[in-house]
């Protein structure tokens, strides 16, 4: 069992309301810049996109990585994030 | 490999799925994700496309029930799909014995000789629309058939049930020969 990191729980454990990209896990300053300039200012576009992709983890993945110079862990991260969240308040 | 982005969004949904890809709906936002995976899928060949197969296979399907259509013409005026299945059956039941028929079924998609050495044949047939210079050349193609036809593999060897035949037919013989009647018969015992 992965561990979580604080910022993984502080998100998940409420709804996401107006909170920034970077309030996701996996996602810092360089990538948040990143998604900001394409448009993805808040968690909640992030999301939109994540459910477009049917919540598959694995497409999610492959899409950050692919709009953001996102690694693999950070993807995951993100992406794990989401599902979590989805599983609780969706 | 056809351009892949003057697809429109539905014809890559369908790409994807004939590659077995799980996909949401092909938006502005994830069209250029999609057309990666597809072009990925298609560099490994994943699954070889199964419905290029379908279509070879429909194809064949298609000129096959096209071709048998024609000596159903002489006897119903009536023509359809499923109708064209069994016509072309009792096809191969009319050309060949039941061994033949048995081995065909079994290796239908394969098409022994037969089949598509009747195709060639049959496409002047629908031009020329008339029964009988159908009826004519099939029995002789049908003979250099037989013998490819006995190479396919059967359940028991020909050898064999020209044997049990034979040996059915003298036993009838015998019991034919062996009654006892009123008067004699002429011209058999």
């Amino acid at each position: 069992m992965s561990t979580t990191s604080q910022k993984h729980r502080n998100f998940v454990s409420e709804p996401m309301a107006d909170k920034p990209v970077t309030a996701l896990a996996g996602i810092g300053d360089r990538l948040g810049h990143s998604l900001m300039e394409q448009g993805y200012d808040k968690a909640y576009v992030v999301l939109g996109q994540f459910l477009l992709l049917r919540k598959d983890t694995e497409l999610f993945c492959y899409w950050l990585k692919d709009v953001t110079a996102a690694n693999s862990k950070q993807a995951d991260d993100c992406a794990q994030c989401l599902k979590e969240w989805c599983d609780a308040f969706l | 490999m056809a351009s892949l982005d003057n697809k429109s969004p539905q014809e890559i949904s369908d790409l994807l799925d004939e590659y077995g890809i799980k996909h949401g709906p092909v938006v502005g936002t994830t069209r250029n994700l999609y057309v990666k995976k597809l072009k990925e899928a298609m560099a490994k060949g994943k699954k070889a496309k199964p419905s290029s197969d379908k279509t070879y296979y429909r194809e064949e399907e298609e000129e096959v029930t096209y071709v048998y259509k024609t000596p159903t013409k002489s006897e119903t005026s009536g023509d359809g799909g499923p109708y064209m299945r069994s016509r072309r059956e009792w096809a191969e039941g009319e050309y060949g014995h039941d061994t033949s028929y048995s081995s065909y079924s079994s290796s239908r998609p394969e098409y022994r000789g037969r089949d598509l050495v009747n195709e060639p044949y049959m496409y002047d047939t629908p031009s020329t629309y008339s029964s009988n210079s159908y009826a004519k050349p099939t029995p002789m193609k049908s003979e250099p058939e037989k013998p490819k036809a006995q190479k396919s593999s059967r359940l028991i060897p020909l050898w064999l049930q020209f044997v049990f035949f034979l040996a059915l037919a003298a036993f009838l013989y015998l019991v034919f020969s062996n009654m006892e009647t009123n008067e004699p018969i002429q011209g058999i015992v």
